[in-house]
């Protein structure tokens, strides 16, 4: 029996694109008496069969062992490509993550999205989401991971351009597209270098070419680099990062995912690839660098956000910063429980925010304010979510990132205080956040705040228990320390910086109508953390400007020079025959001087070698 | 009579003209109801013409094509002027095979996507027609003097589709393409005469003007007189603008064949007269040829981004992705052959699809100006569906035909052994600026075409109704092959790959035996890129 859910486990990203594709009728409007709704239940129903699929080939192998299916799929010439999915115990576990997510946010659309009247659509892109999510989990060949990357790149164009006629969506759906298929087309490079020098591109097989692997330094580095843009564009770390908190124009239910696994599925990929990576030690000076970079500056920009949704983006660029460091230091264990936790926690605060998103109508943390006795499910959601997100009592992430900071206390004690740096500042705006939406005095927009309904509550409440379980889950899963292996100093440490920040947070003080410091240098800290450190403004003045005036160039080139040459030669062959007709006068001495001239010249050329 | 005795290209090829001589038997009539009356009829007729000729061709291939046989297939070759041993020979070999089959595809679809014409219907599908035959003949002649008379007949059609029927700015537009087409078609002749009457024989047959032995220096002019005329139709950079200007200005059906088929025919004229009768020269040609298939990318991709009319963004964008064409010719691999044949049917599909949608867009909006446009996609949902689809289609989207044509003209490129790695790196990084600028141009033609909020003006005057059941069906016909290929591209290149196989290892032959011998002949062997390639054996 084990055995048959193994063989048919290539089912299990079919499941989520079956969804999507029984779904159209509804969503391009064939079918129109029974409503959206029969669509969101199909795709609940898959996305059921993931969950239940999965944590049956769970069982399956954790006794067995890994198990590898491969499926051929080109093979064109002495190009052979194949569809390989590798069943690891830790595979299949991020499945049942993605899976579990993907149906508490399915549930929780069906409330937040009740009234849209693209509901079906919507549900028919999350199933494409879900599909090719698990498939990247599960995938155990580089190129199917990289294709299912581009699906994933295509699905969250169209989550985010979902409410197409909205201003910002405008350019977020772009933005997002193109962000990251730049990020994608480098990894597509590293691909077919790969595909050249190792000739296979399952991972099994190129981590065995690893080891005879006889590259030039700049080859490896230039390879390391290809590869590691691509997951540096999924998972929105600097230099790539502008897309994420554009995205969050999308519908709520999808930046759920897209916040929590769907960014953890490229720091996927790139753990899967570091064992490529560290060909080149550059490319992994390079890793803890952009991971370094993104963590400590995205955590700042995020407190000087107001837009709820933003804010906690950035939070999710800093989080994959610190897995970044993570793969760049070579310690992959803690990046996936980090990637793992911060999932859980991260999902639970965004289910939150939606929440209060759909009841004000609002997400400018400004208006907020006073929901913590009017939404008690919501506001429980959101602490316990913050709590499990931050090293501040024993939930999801601290495990995470005290085993961080346990393995980099020796070699890289720099990189100990980046860890504490960025748990005290998402500590600091959680609390902050916290405060101005839950705590204080209603405002004009938060008066009449009911709990939302059920289909809500539901899975926001089922994801706090287990939030809140999550440490005995890892206890099961092998997945904690013994007690003595525990470094007192580290944690010490990291609870200190959890509760520094809790501290600054909820004293600094939170003017709600005027939030502009007086203090002129306090400005423009303000201002230079508000706009991201003007990155976007640096974009478009150098790449986007670049490209735009070679365009412009190009195309005047194109009209007035190319084109221009040839209009020359005709303009030239009508004025040569309008002026030759002159010639044609019918005065005799005319013609005879014609022919004079002409045979002179002619006798001219044949006796020039005479001369 | 035995099926497989049938001249079944001859048949092809006379059927769609021979039912285009019965059009002007249509009964011509007064009145309006009458007239519109006789276009339906019409474009009936034409349409079951088409389709049936369609069925003929699958047909023909189905039972008396093998794929596993590099050689001609289907050959038929009759006596028509036995003093300049002219012969009525043709066949079809996995080069053309696959182009046929395209041509019956897009043509049929392109007649039924000529529903809105109402204008001189019986001229319309008469040319229509004409071209259908005009189209299969060149891919499936086999004498160089036919393929010849068989290039500028399907010329004549275009010029008056283009005349008549076309945009504002139509006459400047069709005497520019005719006169770019036959200037560089004029090359052709020269090349083809000089290549029949070399040696002790005077032939025009292609196999027999293959096995002659030319000297290296006829070669290499031979090549660049086809070159010429090839470079225009493709188009190659800087010869191109011809393209951009009949684009414009053609009707959406015009348009479908300019892009899907037309341009195929600068392809596979290259790949069957440049490679395969002259490999010696085209050994000192190819990097001139990836050089100017780069520019052919990034050049007109870019270009494309500037653009504010429609129609003349998406003739850039096919300029461009013919520039993987050129590169896949030039890779020396079997992969980028195979990579580039199959970027040729495939930018057929998405290049027809895209530019009928942008004409089913003009029909509503009736401007093709991207700023007077925008939001759109309210009122037309699923026109802005099957347009999304299709531009991503063209931005080599995984799962779709352009990705897998592209990706194998990319691994073919970079593990070809003919050129140096620092050249195959350059040309690689330059590859993949282009494939970044794609849809950069498309998803910001997206965005002004259909998202944010509705332009007011236009859905004032304008009727917005979304697409119809006809041209959702003829999107779905295009988007069924091209992700059909994207998913399993094996469908596509088990019909051609014996023939780029033998094709690819006869090359390499020629291109080590000239390493061998001659290492540093011809003026542009001196400058380091353009080094013949060197092949170890």
């Amino acid at each position: 029996m084990t055995q048959f859910f193994i063989q048919t486990s290539w089912l299990v990203p079919i499941y989520g694109f079956l969804g999507a594709v029984l779904a159209l009728p509804w969503s391009v409007g064939l079918v129109r008496q029974t409503g959206p709704r029969p669509a969101a239940y199909l795709n609940i129903l898959t996305t059921l069969l993931t969950l239940v699929h999965g944590s049956l080939i769970f069982r399956g192998i954790w006794n067995v062992g890994t198990q590898e299916v491969v499926y051929t799929w080109l093979q064109a010439a002495d190009l052979k490509l194949s569809f390989t999915f590798e069943l690891s115990v830790l595979n299949v576990g991020f499945l049942e993550l993605i899976a579990g997510l993907s149906l508490l946010a399915q549930i929780y659309a069906l409330g937040y999205l009740e009234k849209d009247w693209a509901l079906a659509r919507f549900f028919s892109l999350m199933g494409f989401f879900e599909g090719a999510m698990s498939g990247i989990v599960l995938s155990g060949s580089l190129f199917v991971s990289y294709f299912l990357l581009e699906m994933l790149t295509l699905s969250t164009y169209m989550l985010v351009g979902f409410w197409y006629a909205q201003p910002l969506v405008v350019t977020a759906a772009r933005d997002a597209f193109l962000t990251k298929r730049i990020g994608d087309v480098l990894l597509l490079m590293g691909v077919v270098s790969l595909s050249a020098f190792a000739g296979d591109l399952n991972f099994n097989h190129l981590y065995e070419w690893v080891k005879s692997a006889n590259l030039s330094p700049l080859t490896a580095a230039l390879l390391g680099l290809a590869l590691i843009a691509g997951p540096v564009g999924k998972c929105a770390q600097f230099p790539l990062h502008l897309w994420l908190d554009e995205a969050m124009e999308g519908p709520n239910p999808a930046s759920i995912m897209r916040n929590s696994v769907v960014v953890a599925c490229g720091a996927y990929v790139l753990i899967k690839l570091q064992p490529i990576v560290i060909l080149s030690p550059v490319a992994l000076s390079v890793l803890v660098a952009i991971g370094v970079i993104t963590s400590v500056g995205a955590s700042l920009v995020a407190i000087a956000q107001i837009d709820m949704k933003r804010t906690l983006s950035y939070s999710t660029s800093a989080y994959l910063g610190l897995v970044f460091i993570a793969v760049g230091t070579e310690w992959p264990g803690v990046a996936l429980i980090i990637l793992f936790t911060h999932a859980v926690a991260k999902a639970l605060i965004f289910m939150s925010v939606g929440s209060v998103i759909l009841t004000t109508n609002n997400q400018n943390l400004t208006e907020l304010g006073g929901l913590g006795s009017r939404m008690p499910a919501t506001t429980f959601a959101y602490g316990v979510g913050s709590l499990g997100m931050t090293g501040l009592l024993p939930l999801g992430c601290f495990w995470g990132l005290r085993l961080g900071i346990d393995f980099l206390w020796k070699d890289y004690p720099w990189l100990v205080g980046i860890f504490l740096l960025v748990n005290a500042l998402t500590a600091l705006n959680l609390v902050r956040i916290f405060r101005l939406v839950f705590l204080g005095e209603p405002q004009a927009k938060t008066y009449c705040t009911p709990e939302v309904s059920w289909p809500m509550a539901l899975p926001m409440i089922s994801l706090s228990v287990f939030t809140l379980l999550l440490p005995a889950v890892m206890y099961k899963l092998l997945l904690l320390p013994p007690w003595r292996y525990i470094n007192p100093v580290a944690m010490a440490l990291l609870i200190a910086s959890g509760i520094m920040g809790a501290l600054i947070g909820s004293k600094i003080s939170l003017q709600k109508t005027w939030s502009r410091p007086v203090q002129k240098p306090f400005r423009l800290l303000q201002d230079l953390l508000a706009y991201d450190f003007y990155t976007e403004k640096l974009y478009r003045f150098t790449v986007v400007f670049a490209v735009g005036s070679l365009a412009r160039l190009s195309s005047w080139f194109d009209r007035h020079i190319v084109d221009g040459a040839v209009n020359l030669v005709g303009f030239a062959s009508l004025f040569g025959g309008e002026s030759l007709k002159y010639s044609i006068s019918g005065q005799s001495q005319g013609y005879l001087l014609t022919i004079v001239i002409g045979v002179s010249l002619l006798s001219l050329l044949m006796t020039w070698s005479m001369w | 009579m035995n099926i497989a005795d049938l001249p079944w290209l001859s048949i092809v090829i006379f059927f769609p003209l021979l039912a285009a001589l019965f059009i002007p038997f249509f009964p011509y009539e007064e009145g309006k109801v009458e007239q519109e009356k006789t276009a339906y009829r019409l474009r009936w007729y034409a349409l079951i013409v088409g389709l049936i000729d369609f069925v003929l061709i699958v047909i023909a291939f189905y039972y008396n094509y093998d794929f596993s046989n590099p050689g001609m297939q289907l050959v038929e070759s009759y006596t028509w002027v036995p003093q300049l041993d002219l012969k009525w020979s043709v066949g079809a070999d996995g080069l053309s095979m696959p182009l046929i089959l395209l041509t019956g595809f897009i043509t049929t679809l392109a007649i039924l996507a000529s529903w809105p014409v109402t204008l001189k219907p019986r001229l319309f599908y008469f040319l229509m027609l004409a071209m259908y035959a005009g189209q299969l003949g060149v891919f499936a002649v086999q004498d160089m003097l036919l393929f010849f008379l068989m290039w500028e007949l399907e010329l004549i059609p275009v010029y008056l589709l283009l005349s008549i029927w076309g945009g504002k700015r139509r006459l400047y537009a069709a005497t520019k393409f005719i006169l770019y087409t036959a200037g560089g078609s004029l090359f052709i002749l020269v090349a083809a005469l000089a290549m029949a009457f070399y040696g002790d024989t005077i032939t025009f047959d292609m196999s027999a003007l293959m096995a002659k032995d030319y000297p290296l220096k006829l070669q290499l002019l031979l090549y660049s007189a086809f070159l010429i005329a090839y470079a225009v139709k493709l188009p190659i950079f800087p010869l191109h603008t011809w393209l951009p200007d009949a684009h414009g200005e053609a009707t959406a059906p015009v348009h479908m064949l300019l892009a899907g088929i037309l341009l195929k025919m600068g392809g596979y004229a290259l790949i069957r007269m440049n490679v395969e009768m002259l490999p010696e020269a085209h050994a000192y040609f190819a990097p001139i040829l990836v050089i100017f298939g780069v520019i052919n990318i990034i050049y007109a991709a870019l270009t494309s981004w500037a653009q504010r009319n429609l129609k003349r963004k998406i003739a850039y964008s096919s300029i461009s992705h013919m520039g993987f064409v050129i590169i896949g010719i030039a890779s020396f691999t079997n992969l980028g052959l195979s990579g580039a044949v199959l970027q040729m049917v495939s930018h057929g599909l998405i290049g027809a699809s895209l530019f009928f949608l942008v004409g089913a867009t003009y029909d509503r909006t009736h401007t093709l100006i991207l700023s007077e446009m925008g939001g759109v996609g309210k009122k037309m949902p699923k026109i802005f569906a099957m347009f999304t689809t299709c531009s991503l289609a063209s931005l080599a989207l995984p799962g779709m035909s352009g990705f897998v044509a592209e990706l194998m003209v990319f691994v073919g490129f970079a593990t070809s052994d003919a050129y140096s790695s620092t050249f195959k790196l350059l040309i690689v990084i330059l590859m993949a600026v282009g494939v970044i600028l794609t849809p950069i141009y498309l998803l910001s033609m997206l965005r002004e075409i259909f998202y944010g909020p509705e332009n007011k003006e236009l859905v004032e005057h304008e009727a917005l109704i979304d697409a119809e059941p006809r041209e959702v069906f003829i999107i779905a016909c295009l988007l069924i092959p091209i992700i059909g290929f994207g998913f399993y591209p094996k469908l596509l290149t088990q019909v051609y790959d014996a023939k780029t196989v033998a094709l690819t290892s006869r090359l390499r032959e020629e291109a080590i035996e000239l390493a061998d011998t001659s290492s540093p002949t011809g003026a542009l062997a001196a400058i380091q890129p353009f080094k013949a390639p060197s092949l170890s054996p």
